[in-house]
């Protein structure tokens, strides 16, 4: 019995993914565990192995194509089984499965207003008569033939119907048109959306001033939603940022220790500043559980647990895996996982569920490496505040009895929703923070 | 009708009697003692050689074809192999005196005819002028394989190379005289003057005719010889061109130097039957064939009926007649009478006749005898005969196996070169002049001519600045435009001649030709008698001796009379020959209407169909002109469709009018008429005014827009702009006056579905005539296309159109039933 290779769903909030390389051909042996093809959702890519021997009988979509989840990709089982009980119905007809019934509605309704006298479809047995330009046009304009009442000869469907037809068609697919209205954005050159229409992602903004002089470039769909999730973020907020700077010379002292202890061969795991950073935002957040929190607008999630969300820059973007349960986490432990979770990013496999901006209570971001004095990160909503970590200046301060020495100091930057926490609250948490990097003990 | 001509009721209706001259039968009596006076003993022993390398030729095709091998050397020819075994003496006394410029034509069973005729040449030309003939025939490609170790003379080699380019030829190889092309039945050579053979009976009947007359006109050396069959003497057309052969015109009109008869003796190969028939006794009425001169004109062709198992019989013959050739006293006619021991093919069992009969003639067999007669004279000797026979077994077996070689005789490389035949079926040249040397004669400077004078006081755009159209007779018409294209060209190339019904003193039965008369001396410009079989045939001959010329056969219906010339012969020689031949004819053919069923019909889909045609219709002065000035700059035959409906019509679409300079339209390309957007319409010929009628009335009534498209040539014809076009409408319509079936159109709608099926939004629908016979004038509108018939097909077939009522039945129910009819 043939059975069908499904593109796997990869999280409750990925729809389609798009099919990266098939490692096997139509025609190829197959054993459990070989790869068959890659896949890729917005944040990351995966590969999906056979889950049964057989022969891989057909591929339904190519290298580039994108596939709903769950839909059939390929089919696997004995030569010469069938393969079309598996063929999946077009990805076009998945995705306008719930516009055109509201299209055709329309377009049919335009066309029985026409004068003319329409003679019903004569053709018999099903079949349906339409000229061959009347086709041709069809599947340009993405006008669906079935529901075209033919106005030629025999009531043959000829070009004018499929014009009037498309004319019934929006121009637009209707994401398009909110996002055109609402971020003033006019259509652009390409016209990737069903029959040719416009869709959201056709949209450019109009710049009469520079002329042609820029290349347009579509964005990334991690770029897309980076920008989505930021642009949200200040404008369903009330941010604001509070700056610090914490004393380093106790954490500094520590990685010292611990890169000896590392090069001794006592330690695995290489511990770094952001680690100790990380470790004492942990111990803060168990003192100020109203900062562990998402803001929901008229409730709030209080976290039993502290889960710590880390930025992590990468060749595809920001993405900002959660460390669940951190707070159970040794220093070590913590350690090893925000790099394993880190290198995952970068790979492009980590666990998309890790990457929803709700698996974190709370986020770090460290632009310290970067030589970053000061800025204002930006919650990862529905978060209530994020950490972000500059770097390392000395700074003058007062040694004691008067004498002023140049001590490193750690530029620390507290973006939090005043929506859900007052500045005294957040204050006090800033400089919990502080405190426990100046005081971090392990 | 000349006027000078007086028809005189009083000499006419006077009483007498025709009276006959007696007609020479087997006169001849000398024996080869008495002849060695006018023959050496080595053209004695020639002759001998000649009649035997003929029958050991075809005895060696007799065998291959009989017993699939001949002396050893096994071959199988599939193709044909018409065999005069028997009428050797007949051949070679025919070419005996024959000169190099002097030409012969002849049948499907010539074989004999092309190696006696060869064989002459070679005797006569020198060994420089043989060289050169054949180092340059296709370039030394048949001269190659024959030439390669040989070690003898000039002339052993010539004989050598005439045997093996006629063997290659008969065996379809690409080293034959027509690369292979011919074959058998249709072998020829022309640097020798054998002229193409022809394997329709009787079809050099009228080809050679003009032959002649090229010879006349042209004031070429040499006379014409027509080898045809005793049974051909029953075709039509082989009558029609000893009528055209034999008009008095020739003695009472034509002028100065041309006075006098053309150069021509139709040689009748009389070996007395035709295939199986008995032309005497059987088939045929006239008992002795010389009989047909004495019917023909007061000079009874000068005909006699000769010994052909006699050569000097026949050679005696042809010299008395050349002299009354050269006194322009021709055309003659001799009844060489001959048998074939061989059958009329390999098939033939013979069953139409007795073995006695058979034996009879092998008893008197003209090679033994004239081999007998040599001896007896002392001319030659026993082995001397032998020795010829032996050394021709030998020329003939290596000529077999050389010609069968497939490494230096190949078949054409059709799978290398897939288009080779293609592109030999038209040659496309652009030839100002067939002999630009010579200046052509004409009676006044073109300036002086009436009806020049007359035209430039015509206006060349039908309208004026207001749009206003100008009076019919002050508009320059089509013909006016047929006019300018053909006299240009008679002051431009001096072979060009123009010949049919009612072209001289009328002007053509519809005045294209008006202004001709003045400007041209008879010899340029005649009547013919009312036989179209022989205006084309005698065209094809002028043709291919390299003349230019203008056949017109008034009414498009009268194509069927010359049916063999239009579609076996016209189309056919210029591939035939491998391209040897040129065909620069163009034949004027005029579309009637107005008289009934046999004066109105257009056959251009019968032309089309022929391959090897160009065939062109137009329907503006503009095109008119530009097209005939394309059909006679080039070398191509084409068949020129002309409609009487619009003689007179103005030029309507070129900007600025028919330009008065020459220009040329190249052929196959339609012409956009009106530029329209929502259906095409595509016509042939006239019907473009309607087609017109028709778009300005689906515009004013229903606000569509037609493109009108204009044919204007059927072959070649380029599809691409009627497909962009399409590509704008996908509509087509495509409309002509020739009965819809099987009609040119419903090729262009078959060709156009294949080309754009995409872009089609319906079928082609043709709009075409019935498929009945015209009626009278009366009735036409019902059976002509007319504007109403193009919009009733666009509603029905095409794209219902709103508020329009049908008055014409073109449903499918009525298709179906049309066709079930046969109507």
């Amino acid at each position: 019995m043939a059975s069908p290779v499904i593109m796997p769903r990869q999280g409750q909030s990925v729809e389609t993914c798009i099919i990266g390389q098939w490692y096997k051909a139509v025609g190829e042996q197959v054993k459990v565990g070989d790869i068959l093809f890659s896949y890729e959702t917005d944040k990351a890519s995966f590969e999906e192995e056979a889950k049964e021997d057989g022969e891989l009988l057909a591929i339904f979509y190519e290298e580039g194509d994108e596939v709903p989840v769950l839909v059939n990709v390929a089919v696997l089982g004995k030569a010469g089984e069938s393969v079309d009980e598996f063929r999946p119905g077009s990805v076009s007809r998945e995705e306008v499965s719930e516009e055109p019934e509201a299209e055709e509605q329309q377009a049919t309704k335009e066309l029985s207003v026409e004068p003319e006298v329409i003679i019903a479809n004569e053709a018999g047995e099903g079949r349906l008569r339409i000229s061959p330009r009347a086709k041709v046009m069809a599947e340009k304009l993405g006008v669906s033939v079935s529901k075209v009442k033919g106005t030629g000869p025999q009531g043959r469907i000829i070009a004018r119907d499929i014009e009037q037809a498309a004319a019934a068609l929006p121009q637009m697919t209707r994401l398009a048109q909110e996002k055109a209205a609402t971020e003033k954005l006019v259509a652009g050159e390409a016209e990737t959306g069903i029959g040719g229409r416009i869709a959201a992602e056709n949209l450019v903004e109009y710049q009469s001033v520079y002329g042609d002089d820029f290349e347009v470039k579509k964005l990334s769909n991690m770029r897309k939603l980076i920008a989505k999730s930021m642009h949200q973020s200040l404008q369903n907020s009330a941010q604001l940022t509070h700056h610090m700077s914490a004393d380093a010379r106790r954490i500094m002292a520590l990685r010292k220790q611990l890169k000896a202890k590392l090069e001794a061969g006592e330690l695995n795991q290489n511990i770094t500043i952001n680690d100790l950073v990380c470790y004492a935002v942990i111990q803060a957040l168990k003192k100020f559980p109203q900062v562990n929190t998402h803001f929901l607008g008229d409730s709030m999630r209080w976290f039993k647990k502290v889960h710590l969300g880390l930025a992590v820059d990468t060749d595809r973007g920001l993405m900002v895996p959660a460390i669940r349960q951190a707070d159970d986490l040794s220093l070590e432990g913590l350690s090893s996982q925000l790099a394993a979770v880190a290198a995952q990013c970068r790979k492009g496999n980590v666990n998309p569920e890790l990457l929803k901006p709700e698996a974190a209570s709370f986020t770090v971001s460290n632009l310290g490496n970067y030589g970053v004095e000061m800025f204002t990160p930006v919650i990862n909503l529905p978060q209530t505040a994020i950490l972000g970590v500059c770097t390392i200046v000395p700074r003058p301060k007062d040694l004691g009895d008067g004498v002023y020495g140049f001590v490193p100091m750690m530029g620390l930057s507290l973006t939090y929703d005043h929506q859900a926490l007052d500045g005294g609250e957040a204050t006090l948490f800033l400089r919990e923070v502080k405190d426990q990097i100046e005081n971090l003990t392990i | 009708m000349p006027k000078v001509q007086f028809i005189d009721p009083k000499e006419v209706r006077k009483a007498g009697e025709v009276t006959f001259k007696p007609i020479p039968v087997n006169q001849y009596n000398k024996s080869v003692e008495e002849e060695k006076a006018n023959f050496s003993n080595e053209d004695l022993v020639r002759i001998y050689h000649d009649m035997v390398v003929i029958r050991e030729f075809e005895t060696m095709l007799n065998d291959i074809k009989t017993k699939g091998e001949y002396n050893g050397i096994a071959y199988n020819h599939p193709g044909p192999a018409h065999l005069s075994i028997g009428q050797e003496a007949a051949a070679v006394g025919m070419a005996y005196t024959l000169g190099v410029e002097d030409f012969i034509f002849g049948s499907h069973r010539s074989h004999g005819e092309i190696l006696a005729k060869g064989l002459s040449a070679i005797h006569k030309l020198t060994d420089e002028q043989l060289t050169e003939v054949m180092e340059n025939h296709f370039d030394g490609k048949t001269f190659a394989p024959v030439k390669a170790n040989f070690k003898g003379t000039t002339k052993e080699l010539a004989v050598r190379f005439l045997i093996y380019g006629t063997l290659a030829e008969i065996f379809a190889r690409e080293t034959g005289f027509n690369r292979g092309l011919g074959g058998s039945m249709h072998a020829f050579f022309t640097p020798f003057g054998v002229y193409p053979n022809n394997a329709i009976v009787g079809g050099s009947g009228d080809i050679a005719v003009g032959a002649a007359l090229f010879k006349k006109v042209n004031r070429k050396d040499g006379i014409v010889v027509a080898n045809i069959g005793d049974a051909s003497m029953a075709c039509g057309p082989v009558w029609e061109g000893l009528s055209f052969a034999t008009m008095d015109q020739f003695n009472q009109l034509w002028e100065g130097d041309m006075k006098g008869g053309l150069p021509l003796i139709i040689n009748i190969m009389n070996n007395q039957y035709g295939m199986g028939g008995q032309t005497c006794g059987e088939t045929m009425g006239y008992q002795v064939a010389a009989r047909i001169g004495a019917g023909l004109n007061d000079d009874q062709l000068h005909a006699e009926r000769v010994d052909g198992y006699n050569p000097l019989a026949v050679i005696d013959a042809y010299r008395r007649k050349r002299k009354i050739l050269d006194e322009k006293r021709g055309p003659v006619l001799l009844d060489i009478l001959t048998y074939r021991f061989s059958g009329h093919s390999p098939s033939d069992a013979s069953s139409y006749r007795s073995k006695e009969e058979i034996e009879a003639w092998q008893a008197v067999d003209s090679i033994i005898w004239f081999g007998q007669e040599l001896e007896k004279a002392g001319v030659a000797g026993a082995d001397e005969l032998k020795k010829i026979q032996s050394d021709t077994t030998d020329l003939i077996s290596w000529g077999l196996k050389l010609s069968t070689n497939d490494e230096v005789s190949p078949l054409m490389d059709m799978e290398k070169y897939p288009e080779l035949i293609g592109e030999m079926m038209f040659s496309d040249e652009s030839v100002d002049s067939m002999e630009p040397e010579r200046t052509p004669e004409v009676n006044h400077p073109m300036a002086e001519n009436p009806r020049v004078k007359q035209l430039v006081k015509k206006e060349r755009f039908a309208f004026d600045d207001q749009g206003k159209p100008f009076s019919k007779i002050k508009q320059y018409g089509l013909r006016d435009g047929l006019f300018e294209a053909i006299v240009d060209r008679f002051y431009k190339d001096p072979t060009l001649i123009a010949y049919g019904e009612e072209n001289r003193d009328w002007g053509g039965a519809f005045a294209v030709y008006r202004g001709l008369t003045e400007a041209l001396p008879y010899h340029r410009l005649f009547n013919s008698p009312i036989a179209e079989a022989s205006i084309v045939g005698t065209a094809i001959g002028y043709a291919m001796c390299g003349g230019r010329v203008i056949p017109e056969i008034m009414y498009c219906d009268f194509l069927g009379r010359s049916g063999d010339e239009v579609f076996n012969q016209l189309p056919k020689w210029q591939a035939m020959s491998g391209n040897v031949i040129k065909m620069p004819v163009v034949l004027r053919v005029s579309v009637g209407s107005k008289y009934g069923a046999q004066h109105s019909q257009d056959w251009t889909a019968l032309a089309a169909h022929i391959p090897g045609l160009k065939v062109v219709f137009p329907a503006t002065p503009y095109d008119a002109k530009g097209l005939m000035n394309t059909a006679l700059q080039g070398t191509d035959p084409v068949i020129f469709f002309e409609s009487q409906r619009i003689y007179d019509i103005g030029e309507q679409f070129h900007e600025g009018g028919v330009p008065e300079g020459y220009y040329e339209i190249p052929f196959g390309d339609p012409d956009v008429k009106r530029e329209g957007s929502d259906v095409t319409i595509l016509s042939i010929g006239a019907t473009l005014y309607r087609a017109l009628e028709a778009a300005d009335q689906l515009q004013d009534k229903y606000a569509m827009s037609a493109e009108v498209i204009d044919a204007r040539s059927l072959v070649p014809f380029n599809y691409e702009p009627v497909i962009e076009s399409l590509k704008k409408t996908g509509r087509l319509v495509i409309t002509g006056d020739a009965s819809a079936r099987g009609s040119f159109m419903k090729e262009m709608a078959s060709t156009i579905t294949e080309l754009a099926f995409d872009e089609l939004d319906a079928p082609p629908v043709v709009v075409g005539s019935r498929n009945w016979i015209t009626p009278a004038y009366e009735l036409e509108e019902h059976f002509f296309p007319q504007a109403d018939w193009i919009i009733d097909a666009i509603h029905e077939k095409i794209v219902p159109i709103k508020g329009h009522v049908v008055s014409n039945n073109f449903t499918t129910t009525e298709l179906l039933r049309r066709n079930k009819n046969g109507i």
